[in-house]
């Protein structure tokens, strides 16, 4: 009896332990969270496939709605870290990048700029091919993030943060 | 005299007869108060009835307003509501500023859940299939019209005003329209709801009028009838009250005449020289001695009455011994019982306890019963005191009875309550020639109750009359002085008149 009582303590133990392993675990707040509108299927892209839409060059998602790209105003911490770690870009080559794109036909979107996190959770939340970032901290359940190389914002090799340095 | 079966009958029928007889007195005592307190009632019961009629009007216009002028409010606000939606929507298209775009698209969202909220609002209220049906309707084109709203902010957001104004006269305006019409449909329905409550209250409200003024008329109509009978029973009242007045004069006349006419004529016949001799002159001196204390007797019995009925009179109430009693009340009688030729037997019981009372009051009430059964005696010429203990009515405590009984011509029982009241004389007695002021028998019961007793009688018509004096026992037996009562005797030794 004793013994058994003593297992069944010990099980209870080990699986509220676990229960607490399975809480999320705080996300860092210069981490910076892809997002996407809630209908969309897309779950995970390549940092190589995400270069690619953020540089406009591709226009629709697989389930056929067209791609939005939102970018927060220049200057902003967050637009600094996707340029240099998804577009490998300055703001200058950005900007000639987009009309040179256009020009010629080889950039399909325009990308959309809103001065605020805000409204770039709201412009996601109501465009169902917008796609977007965010500080990790600013998103709620009303759009989606989707993985980057199959991490999550909250994992330690997710390849996205804002440079602590550069932010100084 | 009686026979127990009677005593037993007169017992039996005791217990209905005695509370009919109680209500009978106090109704005939107190109409005017009854017939007041009734009005009252009926005053009351007409304010009830009144203040219930307009607690159910005041339900049906509040029922009214919960349910028509509240929807109609509710139903504007809905319609503000979703013009808000539209028209955020709209001036999304007006601006290229993603930043504004985003902040009408909030607008619209706000408006739209108030308007969704709204709905689900009216359709949890709804009752009336017609209610049910239209709100779903609604319902199901606000989704509808969101769909499209939708599209066309995304089109917006996207840049693709083109497609949004497209998109919004295709799908959005006819939408649009659907939801107006049912909103200014479920605002008809509220409108004809309306209309027929405010028809159904003023319905309510004519008849509730009708009903009051039936009903204040009927008030109306009884509370005269009850100020009729008032005012015909204080009439009555005065009449009664008039004619044992007159009556009282009359008989006090008659028994003042007999005497005053017998001293005048002795007085006349001494005055002229009539009456010589000393023995004639002691025979006529006597007569007039005689009716002189009669008058004085009746004098005495009228003013007794009257301070009796006043509460004038203070009593000395103290332990007092049955058989002292008894004996002055037979000492003081005797002359009367005599004349008339009456035998007056006692028979007290052994070891009576001694009871509460003033001495001379309740020789004097015993007095006026043993000159009553003198009076009304009849032939037989009996009378006979008896004193005993029993059981008191009530409480079951012991008490003193005293009764006189005789064998005379008895009472009517419908006559036995009246026998009390003042003055009161029956027109049997007054028939047979029988003299008398009609105060003998309201003195003794005064006299009973203030000692704290009473007087019964049980009387069977031809058969005779007996009389009992309740008296309660005395705790402690505290004697009077022999002067004490030998001065009571003086004072009361003249038996008196009845009624």
């Amino acid at each position: 009896m004793i013994v058994a009582a003593a297992v069944l303590l010990l099980e209870v133990s080990s699986g509220s332990a676990a229960g607490g392993a399975s809480a999320p675990p705080a996300v860092p707040d210069d981490t910076i969270a892809i997002i996407v509108n809630q209908s969309n299927t897309i779950d995970d892209l390549s940092l190589k496939d995400l270069r690619t839409v953020f540089l406009g060059e591709r226009s629709h998602w697989p389930n056929g709605r067209r791609i939005t790209l939102v970018m927060m105003d220049p200057g902003l911490s967050e637009r600094r870290a996707v340029l240099r770690d998804v577009c490998r870009m300055s703001e200058t080559e950005f900007s000639r990048h987009f009309l040179q794109g256009l020009f010629t036909g080889e950039v399909f979107v325009s990308p959309k700029t809103l001065s605020t996190s805000v409204g770039v959770r709201k412009f996601v939340f109501n465009v169902p091919g917008a796609i977007g970032y965010l500080r990790a901290s600013d998103v709620d359940s009303t759009v989606k993030v989707i993985k980057v190389n199959g991490h999550r914002p909250e994992e330690a090799d997710y390849p996205l943060r804002i440079e602590v340095r550069a932010s100084k | 005299m009686r026979d127990e079966g009677q005593n037993a009958a007169s017992v039996e029928k005791g217990v209905f007869g005695r509370l009919w007889n109680a209500a009978s007195e106090l109704v005939s005592r107190h109409s005017s108060s009854l017939l007041l307190c009734m009005v009252f009632c009926v005053v009351v019961g007409v304010g009830i009835f009144m203040m219930g009629d307009l607690h159910t009007a005041t339900e049906q216009v509040q029922r009214m307003y919960a349910g028509s002028v509240q929807g109609l409010r509710r139903i504007g606000e809905l319609q503000y509501e979703a013009q808000e939606t539209r028209r955020a929507t709209l001036y999304a298209l007006t601006t290229n500023d993603s930043n504004l775009q985003v902040e009408y698209a909030d607008q619209s969202r706000g408006a739209d859940r108030l308007v969704t909220e709204g709905i689900a609002q009216y359709l949890v209220e709804s009752h009336s299939p017609r209610e049910v049906e239209l709100g779903k309707r609604l319902q199901r084109d606000w989704a509808a019209y969101l769909r499209v709203r939708d599209e066309v902010l995304a089109e917006i957001l996207e840049g693709s005003i083109k497609e949004a104004v497209d998109l919004d006269l295709t799908g959005g305006v006819p939408s649009f329209d659907r939801v107006r019409q049912d909103l200014e449909e479920v605002k008809r329905l509220y409108d004809q709801q309306a209309s027929e409550q405010l028809t159904v209250v003023d319905t309510s409200s004519r008849k509730s009028v009708i009903r009051l003024m039936g009903v204040l008329c009927l008030t109306m109509l009884f509370a005269s009838a009850s100020v009729w009978a008032i005012q015909r029973s204080k009439m009555m009242s005065a009449m009664k009250l008039a004619k044992m007045q007159m009556d009282f004069v009359a008989s006090v006349s008659h028994e003042l005449r007999t005497p005053l006419a017998v001293i005048c004529a002795s007085a006349q016949n001494i005055a002229d020289g009539v009456v010589e001799e000393k023995e004639q002159l002691a025979k006529y001196g006597s007569v007039i001695r005689h009716h002189s204390t009669q008058l004085t007797e009746l004098v005495n019995q009228i003013l007794l009455f009257a301070s009796t009925h006043e509460g004038r009179n203070r009593y000395v109430v103290r332990a007092l011994r049955v058989p002292e009693i008894v004996s002055a009340v037979m000492m003081n009688t005797r002359a009367v019982a005599e004349q008339a030729g009456f035998l007056v037997e006692e028979h007290l019981g052994a070891d009576l306890p001694p009871v509460n009372g003033d001495f001379s009051a309740v020789c004097q009430c015993l007095q006026n019963l043993v000159v009553n059964a003198v009076k009304y005696g009849g032939n037989h010429r009996r009378i006979t005191i008896r004193a005993f203990t029993g059981p008191r009515e009530g409480d079951h405590a012991e008490e003193m009875r005293i009764s006189v009984e005789d064998h005379g011509i008895g009472i009517d029982s419908s006559e036995l309550q009246q026998i009390f009241e003042p003055f009161y004389r029956s027109p049997a007695v007054a028939a047979a020639q029988i003299h008398g002021t009609g105060l003998g028998l309201p003195l003794a019961k005064g006299i009973a109750e203030a000692m704290g007793g009473k007087i019964t009688v049980v009387s069977k018509v031809g058969v005779g009359s007996r009389f009992t004096l309740h008296l309660p026992l005395a705790k402690a037996l505290e004697t009077e002085t022999k002067e004490h009562r030998e001065s009571h005797r003086y004072e009361r030794k003249h038996s008196v008149g009845r009624g």
